[in-house]
């Protein structure tokens, strides 16, 4: 074993486990399946190609490509990050919210197979299928590159670039930034409606992947001194792709891992494969496409978490009070016993409540006291949340507007109306022209039989679905045009009728990922750093805790919310929402599946964030629930709106009766 | 003029072996919500058992029957095999499109191994040319756009006229609700992957016998048509997937003519991206 030998894999195991770190950023943290992804590390190593080397007449003028600036290292390697990044924003056209995940992979798949071919046709740019040679390499002019000291050197920088790429992106993936992102990942349509941009996180990561794979693709051209259209087939993606599948979509690790088994461990099996023989020439690479094909499908069967699966971000919180922490687990238990009961989650459970407890130490001030006031009022029927300095801010701003609208109207001020809505999907009116108004600090109910409109509605209130004609207006602004994470900013915020929650989020970090505000959840506050925005998740986790013990489930904390029962998964649903500060919260059957005595605690709770200003709007089946929490009740059938009342005044009117028992 | 008429000729041949492709990929994936990337593999892995059995000395014609039926029984164990048990256990869209892409590899390079890397040329005759109205069409063109024709037909009836077209539509719709109807879903899909493989296996067959020699790896290019007609008619829409082959077909073909070849791709290429950006549900709008 030669020190060449060692030198090149050394390279190249450096240089694809940077480019599978930024495919993994992409793919395995935020979701983004570029199929596209070798397109950048190609752009990354004509860059770096075409900075460094000479004008094309310079060299015999054998080979054409444009630029040709000479420049001095580290330049061409700095440029290849830089196109590399730049490049992916053409592409964000595809990423939007509007296409599904499928089709945009599909899209850049496309895009990398007709980029290959016009750079193998068209030679003027880029020498076409010949591709670029005698790419200088690194400070050439000073020193050796044949040397063997030379050559160990740079392994060494390639290394070391690689560590720092690790760095970088286990700096964004560990902040709440990267939490954002993984909430994304889980489910798009959910996080969009807890405010998080889908456009401006995808553009973010591909551009930061692109930046990533740049760079690799200049690295790479340093030390192979050519590069031409035959080195990034759109094959070569799936060979990433296959090696960030096997080494653990999500774990950085697991994407060096990966890229050291797959695109290095394939180059060095076949070299003891013996060449010679009668073998077809071409069997050996093909059997090679063969067996990567088997490995990718083979693999997501077996072991989709690949071999070092994301790890679980068990985040260690300050214990509750003494006083109240039993008695909250203890109320729970039996309250929520039903939803429990065959829940594949027993040992995780386990494992997460002594975390939970197991430090009695505060995590912050903040901890603290939130906990003592959470344990002193907990169970009383008033607001607990009134004590929570950060919850403060809109209730307040809330609860002062009813005096000034009072003097206007008799009822409390509308904060919410649909004027003359209407959504069809294919020529069925789902909603057909239907207006109401939601006044301030109620707890509106929504109901009528099932297809009357009720979920169609809501998501049109919400923005998650845009409507056909007609308009929302919310807190006197018309935002029929806002979409769902704008109007979640705003404070109008959604919860799903299906199950909702990122499955591969703890419990705390679904509560987590839904708070505005945090300094860390930033492209540039992630990079600045925990100590940029410690106190922020600390403020942030101290109210999590609180609505963690109001409603039972400090003891899963750190569960992954997948593996969760039904009703658990509703309740951490509706936390999630309370914690991204609503002013108006939308809940779509929010009681289906819950236990009744736990759904009257809820009701409880909500009515409580009703009389500090909270403003509910809630379908629901359950009529029980309505009588008891619901006031006023709208009636909905066949899209439109049938009546308006309290229970019982709808229960006197035919109509309302009728709708639903022939309904 | 007669450049125009000569690329006119082409264009309508490469229109017609694009819409028996895109047929069959529309209606799998609206029928089945897979959307098979190994579909074009699938198409020449057909290509070349049809030219093992024209090599053993039979007629090609013999070999496209052979081809379909073979492309038709893959599909269906393909589906069976792979794409079915990973559907079971809820594997998102994303995860179906990247183990689809999996079985492109193994289902391309296992050709290639087998048939090596070379390209190679059915043995048959293009028969006398047939002038018509300026148009020079051989008779293997003739017979190929004939073939077009009858499957667009065959379509036709298929989804308006029978039972099995109108169980597909139904579970293109809504899966679910066709089962609550007393649809045997299964038994569509599987049906579905039965009809859309032997497509998928007659347009392997024209295609190489459009395109004179062909390689394992032919199809890669000829993949991006078949998603731009796809995605240009509207995904999962079968009137749609006609129109966009014709348009996609026509328009490479002519733009060839005036431009150079090498870029007819990129046509077909932009048509896909517009649509993916602007109208991802196609000119046609709505569901199949």
């Amino acid at each position: 074993m030669n020190s060449y030998y060692v030198i090149n894999l050394l390279i190249y195991a450096a240089v694809d486990a940077t480019a599978c770190l930024g495919l993994n950023q992409q793919f395995g943290v935020a979701g983004v399946t570029n199929f596209g992804f070798i397109i950048f590390q190609a752009a990354g190593g004509y860059t770096a190609a075409i900075l460094a080397l000479p004008n094309q007449s310079a060299n015999g003028g054998f080979q054409s490509y444009i630029g040709g600036w000479n420049l001095p290292f580290p330049l061409p390697w700095i440029g290849a990050a830089v196109v590399g990044g730049l490049i992916a924003l053409p592409f964000t056209f595809l990423v939007g919210r509007r296409l599904r995940g499928d089709f945009a992979a599909v899209g850049l798949l496309v895009t990398a197979v007709l980029l290959n071919l016009l750079a193998t046709n068209y030679r003027p740019l880029l020498n076409g299928d010949a591709g670029l040679s005698l790419i200088p390499q690194p400070l050439q002019g000073e020193y050796n590159p044949q040397s063997s000291g030379y050559q160990w050197v740079l392994a060494a920088v390639a290394i070391v670039v690689c560590a720092l790429v690790y760095l970088f992106v286990r700096r964004i993936t560990e902040s709440p930034y990267g939490r954002s992102l993984r909430a994304m990942r889980d489910n798009d349509l959910v996080a969009d409606s807890l405010g998080k941009s889908l456009l401006s996180l995808r553009t973010a990561m591909l551009v930061t992947g692109g930046a990533i794979a740049g760079l690799s693709g200049g690295i790479l051209v340093s030390y192979i001194t050519t590069w031409s259209p035959a080195a990034w087939g759109y094959a070569e993606t799936v060979v990433l792709f296959a090696a960030v599948i096997i080494g653990g979509a999500g774990n950085h690790l697991g994407a060096i891992l990966g890229a050291v088994l797959v695109p290095v461990g394939f180059e060095e099996v076949t070299r003891y494969i013996p060449t010679s023989n009668n073998l077809p020439p071409n069997l050996i690479p093909s059997l090679e496409w063969v067996a990567i094909g088997l490995l990718i499908v083979g693999f997501l069967w077996v072991r989709p978490q690949g071999i070092l699966p994301e790890r679980k971000r068990v985040i260690k919180t300050a214990a509750l009070s003494p006083a109240g922490a039993p008695r909250a687990a203890g109320g729970l238990d039996t309250l929520s016993s039903p939803d429990t009961l065959g829940t594949p989650d027993a040992p995780s459970t386990g494992s997460g409540s002594p975390a939970a407890s197991a430090t009695p130490v505060p995590l912050a001030p903040t901890a603290t006291s939130v906990g003592s006031s959470a344990s002193s009022t907990f169970g009383a029927p008033s607001n607990p949340f009134a004590t929570l300095p950060s919850f403060t801010p809109p209730v307040r701003s809330a609860a002062q507007a009813p005096s000034t609208a009072a003097e206007r109207t008799p009822g409390p001020e509308i904060v919410l109306e649909a004027i003359d809505v209407t959504r069809e999907f294919g020529g069925v009116r789902a909603v057909a022209g239907v207006s109401f108004a939601v006044r301030r600090g109620t707890m509106t109910g929504l109901i009528g039989p099932n297809g009357a409109g009720k979920s169609t509605l809501l998501a049109m209130l919400a923005g998650t679905l845009p409507v056909s004609s007609g308009h929302i207006r919310y807190e006197g602004e018309d935002v029929t045009r806002l979409p769902a994470y704008r109007r979640a900013r705003l404070g109008l915020v959604r919860t799903f009728q299906l199950a909702s929650e990122f499955k591969r989020l703890t419990v705390l970090e679904n509560l987590l990922s839904a708070v505005p505000g945090n300094r860390g959840d930033s492209f540039r506050g992630a990079l600045a750093g925990p100590r940029y925005w410690r106190a922020d998740e600390a403020a942030a986790i101290a109210r999590a805790q609180v609505l963690l013990a109001q409603f039972g489930l400090e003891g899963h904390a750190n569960s992954y919310a997948g593996d969760l029962s039904g009703g658990q998964r509703r309740l951490v649903e509706i936390m999630r929402a309370l914690m991204a500060e609503p002013r108006v919260l939308l809940l779509d059957e929010p009681m289906a599946g819950v236990h009744p005595n736990l759904a009257r605690r809820i009701g409880n709770e909500l009515t409580a964030l009703c009389a500090g200003g909270l403003t509910v709007l809630m379908v629901e089946h359950e009529l029980a629930i309505m009588d008891e929490f619901c006031d006023p009740v709208v009636a909905m059938a066949e899209g439109a709106v049938l009546a308006e009342g309290t229970m019982a005044e709808l229960r006197s009117r035919t109509e309302v009766v009728e709708a639903y028992l022939v309904g | 003029m007669t450049i125009f008429l000569a690329s006119l000729g082409f264009g309508l041949v490469t229109a017609s072996v694009l819409a028996i492709a895109a047929i069959g990929f529309t209606l799998q994936f609206g029928v089945t919500d897979v959307l098979n990337l190994a579909y074009g593999a699938v198409m020449i892995a057909g290509a070349f058992i049809a030219y093992v059995i024209n090599q053993a000395g039979l007629n090609i014609w013999a070999g496209l029957v052979v081809a379909v039926a073979a492309c038709s029984a893959g599909s269906v164990l393909l589906n069976a095999g792979v794409y079915t048990p990973f559907q079971r256990r809820g594997a998102s869209p994303i995860t179906m499109v990247i183990v689809s892409l999996g079985m492109t590899l193994i289902i391309e390079f296992g050709v290639a191994a087998i048939a090596g890397g070379t390209s190679v040329s059915y043995t048959m005759s293009q028969g006398p040319s047939v002038h018509a109205g300026g148009l020079v069409l051989s008779t293997v063109q003739l017979v190929v756009i004939g073939l077009s024709l009858l499957v667009m037909a065959g379509t036709h009836v298929l989804l308006r006229y029978t039972r099995l077209g109108k169980a597909m539509r139904a579970t293109a719709a809504n899966r679910t609700l066709a089962r609550n109807c007393g649809i045997r879903t299964g038994r569509v899909i599987s049906a579905t992957w039965a009809i859309t493989g032997g497509l998928c296996g007659l347009a392997g067959v024209v295609f190489a016998m459009d395109a004179g020699s062909f390689g394992p790896t032919s199809t890669d290019l000829f993949l991006i048509l078949i998603l731009a007609a796809v995605f240009l008619g509207g995904p999962g829409q079968a009137y749609g997937a006609m129109l966009g082959a014709v348009i996609i077909g026509l328009a490479t073909e002519i733009s060839a003519a005036y431009i150079t070849p090498d870029y007819k791709y990129v046509i077909a290429f932009v048509a896909l991206l517009v649509m993916l950006g602007v109208r991802p549900t196609g000119l046609l709008g709505a569901r199949l």
